[in-house]
This record gives structure tokens, C-alpha cells and sequence, in this order.
């Protein structure tokens, strides 16, 4: 039996509305619950394999963890609890973000645009010497 | 106005955590076992329960978790806060309320009150 799929539960989790710090826990706890219940079995002297599988099923089906942490208000995301602030927060957030991001973007990657902008300003120069000196030669031919 | 207990059996699982916490620390496959072995194996908590207990007693401030490294891993702790011994007492009294009255009602013969 393979181990159950913990990156699908979170998902799960964050979809019945969890908040995602909540979630991300849950995950990790029950990560290393199952790798808890696996390290009994083998320290009881079964193999790794039928360990594995003991482990998984007595973890059991996943979706009561989804549904009685849906059921819990206090687990929510605050988007979920407060639905209408959240829609009109999320927009003007969003709208301010906007301009932030390109100059955050550029201020992680400021060296990659001091390159490029070098790079630009030689082939630039470069073309206008050409040109120049297209122009010296039609004027003195 | 009459005392009820409508949250009462599902508080059940909050009244072991709280009152197994509040002797030690402990993380969420420890309190598995441990809830299993205090309750003589007559209740056992799956971690479909747990978990969302734990956090949300935590939410409400009753829990406190820490992160320790343990064996090379990462494990979350949890303990009582004053507020969470507080909602122990709490439930504590309600369970021996609650128990009581069953306890009577089973012993007094059906009809009896009538």
C-alpha cells in the first residue's frame, strides 16, 4: 500500500476552507504521525513494507480529518469566515500590489538587470558608432 | 435557568487532551496512545479527531505548541495554558455533573418519579 498522499490532504484542507497555516501543520503532524505508527511496526518486527501498510490503515480514511476540521469555525481562513471583507479587501490589495511588484521583481533581481541594461547600452553604442559612421562616410564620399 | 450540555459529548475528546496535557507536554501520535492507555482502551481518539481538536484548542488559546527536534525530526508539542487549566476545570465539572445525573437515572427504578 502506498503512503497516503498528505500533499492531496492539505489541498483538501485548504479547499473545505481551512487556513493554510493550519493546514500546512496538519499535514506535518500527520506526516510524521505516519512515520511514528511505521517505526512501531518495525520496531514490533514487521517488515518495512507490511509496516507501511499497517501504518496507512491505521491512519484510516483521511476525509474525517477534512470533514471535522471543516466543521470547526475557529480553523477557518478569515477569507472563509468573513467572505464579503474578504472580496472587498482582496481587490484593493491587489490593485495596490500592482505597481510593488515590478520594482520588487527588479530589486531581487538587480544584478540580471544591471547585465541586461549594460548589455543594451553597448549594443546601442555600438549601432550608433555605425550608424556615425555611415553618415561621416556619405557626407566626405 | 436549568444547566444543559449541548457541546458536552463533543467535548469529550478537548476534556482528554486538556487533562492529558495538563500533566506533560505532549505531541499528537504520544496523545494517540496515551488516550488509548489512560481510558483502560474504552476510548480511542483517531487522529481524524485529534488533529482538529488540537488546533482549534489551541485557536482558543486553551493550547500552547512548540517545535522540538527529536531524533531528527521535527515534532510539534503541545501544553496547557492557564486558560486551557481554567476550561479543564470547566469540563471537568460538567463531566462529574453530567455523570452524576446518568448515574442516578440508571439507578432509580423506571417509572419511579412518576
Amino acid at each position: 500500500m502506498p503512503a497516503p498522499d498528505f500533499g492531496a490532504l492539505e489541498q483538501r484542507l485548504l479547499l473545505a476552507g481551512t487556513a493554510p497555516a493550519v493546514a500546512s501543520r496538519m499535514r506535518e503532524e500527520l506526516e510524521d504521525h505516519y512515520a511514528d505508527l511505521v517505526d512501531a511496526g518495525c520496531a514490533e518486527g514487521q517488515s518495512a513494507e507490511s509496516a507501511r501498510h499497517a501504518a496507512a490503515a491505521l491512519l484510516g480514511d483521511l476525509e474525517l480529518l477534512v470533514q471535522v476540521a471543516g466543521g470547526r469555525p475557529e480553523l477557518k481562513s478569515w477569507a472563509w469566515r468573513w467572505p464579503r471583507l474578504a472580496s472587498t479587501v482582496y481587490p484593493v490589495a491587489f490593485v495596490l500590489a500592482l505597481p510593488v511588484v515590478p520594482i520588487a521583481a527588479g530589486v531581487a533581481h538587480a544584478p540580471a538587470i544591471f547585465r541586461w541594461a549594460g548589455c543594451a547600452l553597448a549594443g546601442a553604442l555600438v549601432t550608433a558608432a555605425i550608424f556615425l559612421g555611415l553618415q561621416l562616410a556619405i557626407l566626405f564620399s | 435557568m436549568a444547566q444543559t450540555n449541548p457541546p458536552f459529548m463533543s467535548g469529550v475528546p478537548e476534556l482528554l487532551l486538556l487533562r492529558l496535557l495538563d500533566q506533560r507536554e505532549m505531541y499528537g501520535y504520544e496523545l494517540v496512545r496515551s488516550v488509548r492507555e489512560v481510558t483502560g482502551e474504552a476510548i480511542s481518539l483517531g487522529e481524524g479527531v485529534i488533529y482538529p481538536a488540537l488546533h482549534a484548542l489551541e485557536r482558543n488559546g486553551s493550547l500552547k505548541s512548540r517545535r522540538k527536534a527529536v531524533g531528527g525530526r521535527t515534532r510539534v508539542y503541545y501544553s496547557v495554558t492557564s486558560r486551557g487549566q481554567a476550561r479543564l476545570g470547566k469540563l471537568a465539572d460538567e463531566w462529574r455533573r453530567v455523570r452524576a445525573g446518568v448515574d442516578v437515572a440508571l439507578e432509580e427504578p423506571v417509572g419511579a418519579g412518576a
